[in-house]
């Protein structure tokens, strides 16, 4: 069973659209999970999880600038583009589901998996067949094929990109560059913005998103001092936090306090007719959904020659921080004792 | 302020001892920042000697000062700030109405009037960044020869020009957003094709209405006339960077890039809330300069450790080392006493504490000017009510502002001013939005819905217009120290002797009669009320105003030409002892109407250049004659 290689820049396209709907499908549970912490509490795990879902957005903002570079165009409107949850990963990992829930110790276990570290053990393991549940979303290329982590993904793309540039050359960066996000529009999202224009800047922006997700080859800290999301997660579960020089596993920096607590129970996967029973939470739930399919819109709009549109939208991520705060502070009725929160049911334009 | 790995690493206080040092810096401030970030940089050791606890450096409490803050009952400067009687610090709060003749010693500040000051200064690391509004407005050109040009004040040993290349690193390094054109106007120049490092952040929503409605007003003062408009302040908060800095290689906002774990600065926001913290760090802090410096691992610092004591060698008059008092409890006066040694040493611990210590040192200089000439703006506030809804309470504090009126002929009779707009309304006046609760519910008996709608449309009617008004430096406006008043570990305190000049006075009076003109040209409803009883009620030609501090401090050890007519050289160095610098506002010879922490950041990055040089020639072989 050979590799789904990159070969045309119709499946690089496909790949780079999937790696948008990967980026973006890790926010929704990361801010659920966020924003369940009791407000003042749980520093540290409040600092962890926000910092990986700010440098998520980061990375969908640079999978966009590759896409854009190479002549395709982003969209995070269409139906699907949002997952239902409790969803499979798009990039094909299929060995676990992640759910929208509360901060609790399942949540950071589900959240090692997303962020696993990346390397296959050996070449021919980066991908495998597949015999599970399908995805619910299409993986790229070859439907029957699952990529080891999120990292192989990538570095799929990379290769893709290296080969199609040696095909074809400059070429293959005919994108406009007017569609670029530059920092301008873009800073202080958990690293910096790198417009792409041709093979050293779309490597790069790859290799950022590779890096500060799981870590190259294991290692807990990039060239740059950072620390990958794996390992800025395990640090809640072992409670300590890493210092350099550490070996994985084995954080040695200072103490790390977890309250598992103090975090409002919300109702794993809450979709809305779970909330009909309450119609004033129904409405402001469909209401949340609603603000994020238009946000989704002004995303789009901003990845597609409006990067001016960012700033408008830093006022938006407000409002939907509002919202999901107001639900995830919400007790649901009747028995149980669980709180309602985000639906994220985004049926998507067609 | 969050620190990379390896920056919390502390030195203690026997290692620190066994050390003669390149420098030692009292005060962690954004003088003490800058020095130190410059010095390390250059290959110098330094070691840092900070009041206030040190523990503040992680983001954990950094938020523990926002927390405090938020949870405070009364918002004030110091207020995410717990009180430490072994490094107290003036709050606003505990100015009181001086009888005449008796002295108030009951806040930090000993207080022989006759004005009674509400200023403050912030003893934590990061100084008085951790408390400031942000803005960055360089001084005039004329502010530095007032003397000369209007018979006022003292010149400077230097002159804009000299100070330029300053400012442009001092906006560098505060990371200020602006837009030249907005800002080059009386006389202030900028080299061909700078810009700043940021694009100036916009209005708010009130300015606009302000600058609409004040459209084509024109005074005349001292013979010229002047066309009021409403111009933005340049301020260290981050806004977008802008990509022809530097000749086109664009520029990189601090905090852009998370660092050990957490990102350190986000975009500015519009939180109202940004004095004193910026909950995102857009705003800049000395602690951004202080994590640059502690990464070169050339900088030691000793937290909780007050100088107490300049050493001086009679023979030579050098300082041969500082004394110190460390301690482990905030409240507890249990202490150690220690000394650290060094070749430089460099006094920034702000314009009161620099002449406090050298005082209490037995200090007072050639000129005997220690601790003379103490400056501050002193602000009038007008508030009104404007006919519609101007949006007030979208931060951040202050956007924008009435500048023309900061220089001209007119500063023979009368102190300049720069006019803020106020963006969080009557809060610094009355205590909105609080006050404004307390009298619907109290007063009106309002609730409920109508309780919300009448506050909403108070309160985003609300304008103040605070007139930062210039004073001059004047021997007798000083600090002095007493040993009947000292702090819980045996330090003396500042006593603080001030009158608001009659000149200044000149110019609070017109600023006065200048806000009638323009609420009545606005059609906004004048709510300003001067209290007799307030503390800092004074009386001019018959009218009264309150008159509040600046926190703008400087003049204490003046700058000038010569030993004997000043404390400092226009590289902060003292006239009377060697190596010996005296950083910061104290060095000012005038503070004019702008916020004086980009003029004192530029000085010490004047300072640092010479102290790099002193160190280098100071290190050369010396030849042996032949």
């Amino acid at each position: 069973m050979g590799l789904p290689h990159i070969t045309t820049v119709e499946s690089l396209h496909q790949y780079l659209h999937a790696a948008l709907q990967l980026e973006h499908a890790t926010i929704p549970p990361y801010l659920t999970a966020l924003y369940s912490i009791h407000p003042g509490t749980n520093l540290d795990a409040v600092m962890v999880i926000r910092v990986v879902a700010v440098e998520e957005m980061l990375h969908l903002t640079l999978v966009a600038n590759v896409l854009n570079a190479t002549g395709g165009t982003p969209d995070l409107t269409g139906p699907g583009f949002v997952p239902s949850f409790p969803a499979y990963l798009p990039d094909g990992e299929d060995d676990f589901q992640v759910d929208l829930q509360s901060f609790s110790p399942a949540a950071v276990e589900t959240f090692l998996k997303i962020e696993r570290p990346g390397a296959a053990p050996e070449e021919e393991a980066r991908v495998r067949a597949h015999d599970g549940p399908r995805s619910l979303l299409a993986a790229p290329g070859d439907d029957s094929m699952r990529f080891y982590s999120i990292g192989e993904f990538y570095e799929e793309i990379r290769r893709g990109l290296e080969y199609l540039h040696g095909e074809l050359g400059d070429a293959l960066f005919s994108g406009d560059p007017q569609r670029q996000v530059t920092p301008e529009y873009y800073y202080s999202g958990g690293g910096e913005i790198i417009p792409v224009t041709d093979l050293a800047s779309a490597s790069a922006a790859m290799e950022l998103i590779a890096e500060q997700g799981e870590g190259l080859g294991g290692k807990i800290y990039d060239e740059e001092g950072e620390i990958a999301h794996y390992y800025r997660f395990e640090q809640l579960k072992l409670g300590r936090y890493y210092q350099p020089g550490d070996t994985a596993g084995s954080p040695s920096g200072p103490e790390l306090s977890v309250d598992w607590d103090a975090v409002y129970p919300v109702k794993p996967n809450v979709v809305l007719d779970d909330l009909s029973a309450a119609p004033d939470l129904h409405a402001s739930a469909a209401r949340f959904n609603e603000h994020y399919a238009d946000f989704l819109g002004l995303l789009t709009r901003s990845y597609t020659g409006e990067p001016k549109l960012l700033i408008d939208a830093v006022v938006e991520m407000f409002r939907l921080r509002d919202e999901m705060l107001s639900l995830l502070r919400h007790p649901m009725p009747g028995p149980g004792g669980l709180n309602a929160g985000p639906t994220f049911e985004i049926a998507g334009s067609s | 302020m969050i620190f990379p790995r390896g920056a919390a690493r502390r030195t203690d206080h026997a290692a620190a001892s066994d050390v003669v040092y390149d420098a030692v810096i009292v005060g962690a401030g954004v003088s003490g920042a800058i020095i130190a970030n410059q010095l390390s940089a250059a290959g110098k050791r330094v070691l840092m000697l900070e009041a206030g606890p040190g523990d503040d450096i992680t983001l954990d409490g950094y938020k523990s000062y926002l927390e405090r803050f938020f949870a405070s009952s009364i918002k004030h400067n110091q207020s995410p700030y717990a009180d430490n009687p072994n490094a107290p610090m003036p709050k606003s709060t505990d100015a009181i109405k001086l009888e005449p003749g008796v002295v108030d010693s009951s806040g930090y500040l000993v207080q022989e009037g006759p004005f009674s000051t509400d200023t403050t200064y912030t003893r934590v690391f990061g100084g008085t960044t951790m408390h400031w509004e942000g803005k960055t407005l360089r001084m005039l050109p004329e502010d530095f020869e007032t003397r000369t040009r209007y018979g006022q004040g003292r010149d400077w040993p230097l002159d804009y020009e000299a100070l330029s290349g300053y400012y442009a690193q001092a906006e560098l390094e505060l990371a200020t957003s602006a837009d030249v054109e907005d800002q080059a106007f009386l006389g202030i120049r900028f080299d061909d094709g700078y810009v700043y490092p940021m694009k100036g952040l916009p209005l708010s929503y009130l300015d606009r209405q302000v600058d609409a409605g004040i459209k084509g007003t024109t005074v005349e003062l001292g013979g010229k006339d002047y066309e009021l408009k409403v111009r933005p302040f340049p301020q260290a908060r981050n806004g977008i960077p802008n990509p022809d800095y530097d000749g086109g290689k664009g520029y990189e906002p601090i905090g852009a890039v998370s660092t050990h774990q957490v990102e350190e600065g986000l975009r500015c926001q519009g939180n109202i809330n940004c004095v004193p913290l910026c909950p995102v760090q857009a705003k800049y802090n000395a602690g951004k300069t202080l994590a640059v410096a502690f990464q070169t691992g050339r900088v030691d610092l000793l937290a909780q450790t007050v100088a107490s004591k300049v050493v001086i060698d009679p023979a030579t008059g050098r300082v041969t080392e500082i004394e110190y008092k460390t301690y482990a409890d905030p409240s507890s006066s249990e202490h150690a006493t220690g000394t650290v040694r060094g070749k430089m040493f460099v006094l920034a611990a702000n314009a009161i504490e620099n002449a406090r210590l050298m005082l209490a040192s037995g200090l007072a200089s050639t000129s005997g000017l220690v601790g003379r000439n103490l400056m501050d703006h002193a602000y009038l506030l007008s508030w009104a009510l404007m006919p519609q809804v101007c949006g007030t309470g979208r931060g951040s504090v202050c956007t924008g502002g009435i500048q023309e009126l900061r220089g001209g002929s007119f500063r023979r009779d009368q102190a300049s001013f720069n006019v803020d707009i106020h963006n969080d309304g009557w809060g610094w006046a009355v205590g909105s939005p609080y006050s404004d609760l307390v009298e619907f519910v109290d007063e009106r008996n309002r609730f409920g819905k109508e309780l919300r709608t009448e506050l909403v449309a108070r309160l985003t009617r609300q304008l103040l217009l605070a007139f930062m008004v210039e004073v001059m430096p004047t021997e007798s406006n000083r600090v002095s120290v007493d040993p009947a008043f000292t702090d819980q570990l045996g330090n003396m305190r500042p006593v603080i002797s001030f009158q608001v000049p009659e000149y200044s006075l000149n110019g609070v009076a017109y600023g006065r009669q200048l806000a009638r003109q323009l609420f009545d040209r606005l059609g906004a409803e004048d709510h300003t009320a001067y209290d007799p009883e307030d503390y800092g009620y004074v009386t001019h030609n018959g009218e009264g105003y309150v008159i509040r501090g600046g926190n703008h401090l400087g003049g204490t050890h003046i700058m000038g030409t010569s030993p004997t007519d000043s404390v400092v050289d226009a590289d902060q160095r003292s006239w009377d002892h060697d190596n010996l610098y005296l950083a910061g506002g104290g060095s000012m010879p005038s503070i004019g109407s702008s916020n004086i922490t980009l003029t004192v950041a530029a000085l010490c990055f004047k300072t640092s250049e010479h102290i790099v040089a002193r160190l280098r020639d100071d290190a050369r072989p010396i030849e042996v004659g032949g």
